[in-house]
């Protein structure tokens, strides 16, 4: 059966309530803004399939509630997410000191190599911000990951956001790929091979 | 049963395409990276391999060739490798085969892609890679035939633990002391069953033949055996999971249910009823025959306005209408001054108090996006929206230790579109909370208490759906979260949410029927899911773009079938009575924890063992109020 993508993606959206992750989702996925947007109740994902230097990469992305309470519910869908966006509200200075919280929880929950991506929303409204970019940016250094600010509303940035991410993971991927097969041979026996000598045993038996 | 291919004693059990092999010792250097099949294997010495194949090739010459270098290599080190000699097959010989005694432990890793063997002295035999799928189904197969235990070092490690092991024996030994019967006949041994499924089984429905055809004096059965071996039998099913790749499969029991009823819905409640039932001075009198017609088809909605206020605990149904005129005035001060409370907190206040802060946060946040599709909350600056912000802010102040969580305001939002009155929706929503507080919980464990009971009933209805899910993921049932927190409220247009829940509010016809509604429309969707074989993500995706496709009187319909199919059942547990607010059949010990599953379960354990229940189900005591619910459906609606 053919399968219609080259790699799958889960990617996850976390970060307080009300800072918009439905609606970047929303606008990745649907390239639509909804004025009438509803709060995530429980947990929902949705799909879009992207194209990265020819490979069909279909994009999970899972998007949780974002109120403190229903966390042991939400990180239980953390495991096997590949990256992750952390959301904050630049109109919303609480939302961007709570970021520090929610790395720790996802190095409590999610796999340790996981991507991670730092993202300011709501950039449009530059009269209400609270959140500099500069401290924005600076957080993202101490972290050592990428930032971005974005508006799901006005259409900024967010598809950069999310090729940004899904690159990141498919070059650690490649980069791990290649690591556990060593260029000289292919994962599996193939035709065309000749046969291979013993000399190369040691390479090809990985020790977990 | 058995696939056994011709001329060779040897019984496939379990079989797995799409399984690399990653890494092996040196002898099998030729085979790895290569894709095959992965097998449990049984020869006719009643000895067990794992066996795994490398996928045939045939496409050309030179494969041919390449693959018989690597037949011949391998032929010589199975040999090497068991130490055990076999009667060797031609067109097995190329496996690569590891003997049961051999392993002494397995690990699973990646997600349960990766599973590795190893022998005693730290020292791995092979590691295979699960291209399609993952190893649980073979390793679900591999604990039916041996025991393990995982690792207390390394929670992914499973020990095999050896027949003449001390723990082993110790399990052993438990069932031993359990007695079950003196004469073996009756009961089969457990282990046989767990390793010889089929002939075990039908050893022992010989012996039940034999019993109620051939021997008649055999057949005073003691009661407790008779209680046992049922009890062993069901849970036998409860506990067992479904291996579809194998060759046994044990095959969930079919329901035994009785058959399910229809209970089409009946007419709503209307004024010429509402108004019968009162007397001069206003007082309901028979509240019960009420909500019995409310249950059967809701209410007229020019009524609900006046009727939820009794459904959700503002007025008392024997009040009269002086004592409703005396309470709507001290609860509307009450209110008031609860509103006054936080009307009047200053800009420091506030800032010195962070718990009350965030609460007020959330609802700011939360009032702006509930509910505006609806006309009554549609439009920039609404002042609805002003108002059910207020009432969730009074109810902070109200009950701050629950405070707000999001949900609230789902739930507020029908009761003040309904009410148009800012004090009458906050008490009714008090009502509304008293009864679901539980759903908003610091560490949700209310949550996690119904969606782990909505897997019990759901194990008992329909025990293949609830394997299914099992083995896909999502037996945890996090896919109805959203059902359950706002009881529908995502799913339904507002209309038929509010004839929902005031069919809900009714408490008929048994308790936890929410989750009886859980099961009607999984049972609904049953085919889909399984038909299509839905894994984890498909199914929440599913659950959750059931939301505005729900025929909520066909569910309601069916949910009440259910509750029937589960009352008239003949193997219906304490637990199952437990949950759905049944008379149990023990009340003298179970009467000072009626509405905790915990206690129960541990109470019915030991009734197992000690007190045998009665087997007849006339014996289950019928409380009062069953016999009024009987009694009211039969004579009151008509």
């Amino acid at each position: 059966m053919a399968k219609s993508y080259d790699y799958l993606f889960k990617l996850l959206l976390i970060g307080d309530s009300g800072v918009g992750k439905t609606c970047v989702l929303f606008r990745f996925s649907e390239d639509a803004y909804n004025t009438t947007f509803i709060s995530t109740i429980g947990i929902d994902f949705k799909i879009r399939t992207i194209e990265l230097d020819g490979k069909k990469i279909k994009l999970q992305i899972w998007d949780t509630a974002g109120q403190e309470r229903f966390r042991t519910i939400t990180t239980a869908y953390y495991r096997g997410a590949m990256g992750i966006m952390l959301v904050y509200d630049i109109t919303n200075e609480k939302s961007f000191e709570n970021i520090k919280n929610w790395i720790r929880n996802i190095e409590e929950n999610a796999s340790a190599d996981v991507e991670k991506m730092l993202l300011g929303n709501k950039c449009e409204l530059e009269e209400k911000r609270q959140v500099s970019k500069e401290r924005g940016e600076q957080l993202a250094v101490e972290y050592g990951i990428k930032f971005i600010e974005t508006s799901a509303k006005a259409s900024i940035r967010v598809e950069e956001a999310f090729y940004t991410l899904a690159r990141d993971i498919k070059a650690k991927m490649e980069k791990k790929l290649e690591a556990s097969n060593p260029p000289k041979g292919g994962h599996q026996l193939r035709a065309s091979e000749p046969q291979r000598k013993p000399t190369n045993w040691l390479s090809r038996c990985t020790i977990l | 049963m058995s696939e056994s291919s011709e001329g060779e004693d040897v019984r496939e059990l379990f079989v797995q395409d799409g399984v690399l092999l990653f890494s092996a010792t040196a002898s099998f250097i030729n085979f790895v990276k290569s894709v095959g099949t992965l097998m449990i294997t049984e020869y006719v010495d009643n000895r067990r391999f794992v066996e795994w194949k490398p996928i045939d090739v045939t496409v050309d010459s030179d494969i041919q060739d390449q693959e018989w270098a690597v037949v011949n290599t391998v032929e010589r080190r199975v040999r090497t490798l068991s130490g055990n000699v076999l009667p060797e097959h031609k067109n097995r010989s190329k496996y690569l085969r590891i003997n049961f005694e051999e392993i002494k432990s397995f690990r699973i890793s990646d997600k349960s892609r990766r599973l590795t063997f190893n022998d005693g002295k730290t020292e791995q035999i092979c590691t295979y890679l699960f291209q399609h799928g993952n190893c649980e189904h073979l390793v679900g197969f591999l604990k039916t035939l041996v025991k393990t235990v995982p690792s207390r070092r390394d929670k992914h490690l499973f020990i095999i633990l050896n027949m003449n092991d001390p723990e082993r024996e110790r399990i052993d030994k438990s069932f031993a002391e359990l007695n079950v019967c003196n004469d073996s006949n009756y009961v089969w041994n457990i282990w046989n069953f767990q390793e010889r499924p089929v002939v075990t089984t039908l050893e022992a429905f010989a012996k039940i033949t034999d019993l109620v055809y051939r021997v008649p004096q055999h057949r005073e059965m003691d009661d407790d055996v008779k209680e046992i071996l049922n009890k062993s039998i069901t849970e036998y099913q409860h506990t067992s999971t479904t291996l579809s790749n194998g060759e046994y499969e044990v095959i969930d029991c079919v329901s035994d249910l009785p058959n399910r009823r229809d209970f089409p819905r009946g007419r709503a409640l209307c004024s010429e009823q509402w108004n019968g039932v009162q007397d001069q001075e206003g007082r309901i009198e028979d509240s019960e025959c009420l909500k019995l017609i409310i249950f059967q088809g809701g209410i007229v909605p020019s009524l609900r306005q006046e009727v939820w206020k009794y459904l959700l605990d503002y007025y008392p149904w024997n009040s009269t209408h002086s004592d409703r005129q005396k309470l709507i005035l001290q609860k509307s001060d009450e209110y008031f001054s609860m509103k006054l409370q936080w009307k009047t907190m200053t800009k420091t206040q506030e800032d010195n108090f962070t718990d009350y802060k965030e609460r007020k946060t959330q609802i700011e946040k939360d009032v702006t996006r509930t509910d505006r599709t609806i006309d009554f909350y549609a439009g920039d600056n609404n002042p609805n929206l002003q108002v059910l912000n207020d009432i969730l802010m009074t109810y902070v102040m109200y009950n701050f230790d629950l405070g707000y969580v999001q949900g609230m305001s789902d739930l507020l939002s029908p009761i003040l579109h309904l009410m148009q009155s800012e004090v009458d929706a906050f008490w009714c929503f008090v009502g509304f909370m008293n009864q679901l507080s539980a759903n908003f919980d610091a560490d949700q464990v209310g949550m996690k208490e119904q969606l782990s009971n909505l897997h019990t009933l759901l194990a008992f209805i329909d025990p293949e759906l609830a394997t299914y899910l099992d083995n896909h993921d999502s037996g945890n049932m996090f896919f109805c979260f959203r059902w359950l927190l706002v009881w529908f409220k995502r799913e339904l247009s507002e209309e038929d949410c509010m004839s929902f829940w005031e069919v809900m509010w009714t408490g008929f016809p048994c308790e936890n029927f929410h989750l009886l509604v859980c099961c009607a429309i999984l049972d609904q969707e049953k085919q889909s899911i399984i038909g299509n074989n839905y894994g984890f993500t498909e199914i929440l995706k599913h659950i959750n773009e059931l939301s505005g496709q729900l025929n909520i009187e066909k569910i309601l319909n069916d949910a009440q079938g259910i509750f029937y199919q589960i009352k008239e059942s003949d193997r219906l547990t304490d637990v199952i009575r437990v949950l759905l607010g049944l008379p149990v059949l023990y009340n003298s010990s179970l009467d000072n924890h009626e509405t905790s599953p915990f206690v129960i379960s541990i109470e019915t354990s030991n009734e197992s063992s000690n007190h045998p229940p009665e087997c007849s189900v006339d014996d289950v005591r019928i409380s009062p109020e069953e016999i009024q619910f009987e009694k009211s459906i039969s004579s009151n609606f008509i």
